[in-house]
């Protein structure tokens, strides 16, 4: 209870020092906006261009797939507001910063988290008002369901890219550098979470499905709520809804795997 | 020296080993290449049966050259490492098995990195460590007050830490580490690039902390002025042995055995030469003779220059810290070794 009680006080303090931080860099700040509002505009204008040939892709309209890049982006966007300082592991690991979180009596994790940064929630608000756009645009009807699962859903397919940012700096604990692996994991999230997954070959979808589980952050959901559950019609719609299961599942391996890697870091068995 | 009860002890280390195992790496780019592919490993011994065990409140150094496994002993205690073999207390606590358990009664200063926030006034790094260590608010107002006036902190307080000077940081730093009321600080190279004045700030604060709160501090340090301004008992560790655990007194009584004696002279005597010592530098009239304590008195030395030359003046260097503990790390240390040379260096 205590313990609870102190990680609540150090996670508002956290936040405080995230904020007083970031208006410390206001140029800085405003630039990194600036491109995150292009980053999300041209990859919507691009799908934009494609579907202007395409008036649709295997049955997905370009309206379909704003709901389906908008579940993606707020998923995403939760993820690296609240998550990202566990990609910045590896270098707190070949620093020697990571020693000071293993001398504070608090969870290593919690602490890498909760590790004050620059970090402010305008990514999420951006997407926020873009998955709503999205929503009213591609006619998505928001009911009971939609209200109690959308909510889930986003946090499970945070917990996804929790899951692999984890397993990625945890990674580091063997090879010190793990850039490589990162910039692989990101390029595959970012190439095969734009287009629905029933466009690609038969391996291409058992890998986003099982291993990578991407899909399950938003081609899955948005199959079920835009009623296509048509395509790969061996999976039942329903499986679009299991996306907080997922995420905490591969959380859990994550953190398993995090654990290992901790112990080997302070020498175990040797 | 630990020479109380064992059960007394608030640090207790018995045969503490830790071995690290690398992969095998030739050198250059191939054999870089080559590790890739390779399954041989290296195993290495930082640590090899150290032992000791300090009382509450000893302030020690803990000395040794680089690659001597001084962090690796610290890494241990500080419970970031788990020992290959042996066993060790701290405070009560096997550090690694309740590693959160022991971060509490432990503050640890890294000289050369910085727990604070470097975009930010000082005074939001010690509002996070308030809440980290959960220190009661009235207890964290009393602290910062204490240092404040011993660190002189209210001049910086609200002042960004990457504008800080590397002392003023430093001192940043410290009242960080002891917020919380560590029973036991770390100290890690912790006056490392300071100037002269900083440097006597800081170790004039170990000094406090350690006589009017009674923290047991453990200080490892290249800086050997250190040890020398703070305390009584250093540990001396080389190759991950310790080979030395004692009073600083008995290191320079057996090892500092040389002392200097700085003559002026009256005219410049074309020749300089008295038994029993050794020029070891002239500059126009000022001599610098080194002699063996053991073999003559510097009273007898002075009585045969003077018999010989006229002077206007003369003063005694004792040998500093430094100097015997780099002729313990090229000898090795021997118990009685340097009466053994006394008796050598007499003239015959």
């Amino acid at each position: 209870m205590r313990h609870l009680r102190v990680m609540l006080g150090v996670y508002v303090q956290y936040w405080r020092i995230n904020i007083l931080t970031t208006l410390e860099y206001r140029e800085n700040f405003l630039l990194w906006f600036g491109f995150t509002f292009i980053y999300h505009g041209s990859a919507v204008l691009a799908l934009w261009i494609v579907l202007n040939r395409f008036p649709s892709m295997n049955g997905w309209t370009f309206r379909d797939m704003a709901f389906l890049y908008g579940l993606w982006m707020l998923a995403h966007a939760l993820h690296n507001t609240f998550f990202s300082t566990v990609g910045d592991i590896p270098e707190h690991i070949r620093d020697g910063e990571f020693d000071r979180l293993l001398v504070r009596p608090l969870d290593t994790l919690f602490q890498a988290i909760a590790t004050p940064g620059q970090v402010f929630p305008d990514e999420l608000i951006l997407a926020l008002i873009t998955f709503a756009a999205a929503t009213w645009y591609s006619g998505v009807q928001v009911d009971a369901t939609f209200l109690v699962f959308v909510p889930l859903i986003v946090a499970g397919g945070a917990l996804i890219d929790l899951a692999f940012n984890l397993f990625i700096s945890t990674v580091a604990f063997w090879f010190v550098r793990v850039d490589a692996l990162r910039w692989i994991v990101i390029q595959l999230e970012q190439e095969f979470t734009r287009y629905p997954i029933s466009i690609y070959s038969r391996g291409v979808r058992l890998l986003l499905t099982f291993v990578v589980p991407f899909a399950f952050m938003n081609y899955f959901p948005a199959r079920f709520f835009l009623h296509k559950a048509h395509e790969n019609a061996m999976l039942p719609a329903e499986i679009g809804l299991l996306t907080p299961a997922i995420g905490l599942l591969f959380v859990a391996m994550a953190y398993v795997f995090w654990r290992f890697g901790l112990n080997r870091y302070s020498g175990v068995g040797h | 020296m630990g020479k109380g009860t064992p059960s007394m002890a608030i640090i207790e280390a018995v045969g503490l080993r830790k071995v690290f195992r690398s992969l095998e790496r030739g050198s250059g780019i191939w054999g870089a290449v080559g590790a890739l592919f390779s399954r041989t490993y290296v195993d290495k011994v930082a640590v090899d049966d150290v032992s000791f065990s300090l009382e509450p409140g000893e302030l020690v150094g803990y000395i040794g050259p680089n690659g001597a496994g001084k962090s690796t002993t610290i890494k241990m205690l500080t419970g970031i490492l788990v020992p290959s073999g042996g066993q060790l207390r701290v405070a009560g606590i096997v550090p690694h098995a309740h590693r959160m358990a022991n971060a509490a009664n432990i503050g640890v200063v890294f000289g050369q990195r910085s727990q604070l926030y470097w975009d930010l006034p000082l005074r939001e790094s010690f509002e996070l460590l308030r809440s980290i260590y959960d220190i009661p608010r009235a207890r964290y107002l009393e602290n910062m007050r204490h240092f404040a006036a011993i660190l002189d902190l209210d001049r910086f307080l609200a002042t960004p830490v990457r504008q800080l000077s590397l002392g003023e940081r430093m001192r940043g730093d410290f009242a960080a580490a002891m917020l919380h009321d560590p029973k036991i600080v770390f100290l890690d190279e912790p006056t490392i690039g300071l100037d002269v004045v900083a440097k006597e700030a800081i170790r004039e604060f170990i000094g406090t902390i350690n006589r009017d709160r009674g923290t047991t501090v453990i200080l490892t340090t290249h800086d050997l002025a250190d040890v020398e301004r703070l305390s009584r008992r250093i540990i001396l560790i080389d190759e991950g042995k310790v080979i030395y655990d004692g009073s600083l007194e008995r290191l320079r009584e057996e090892y500092g055995t040389h002392r200097t004696l700085v003559v002026n002279l009256a005219e410049s005597y074309p020749e300089f030469v008295v038994a029993g010592a050794e020029v070891v530098s002239r500059e126009l009239n000022l001599v610098r003779l080194r002699f063996n304590r053991r073999a003559l008195t510097a009273e007898a030395l002075i009585r045969r220059v003077t018999e010989r030359y006229q002077i206007t003046d003369v003063s005694i260097i004792e040998p500093d810290i430094d100097s015997i503990v780099r002729r313990i790390y090229l000898e090795g240390y021997h118990e009685g070794a340097a009466l053994r040379q006394a008796q050598d260096d007499t003239p015959s």
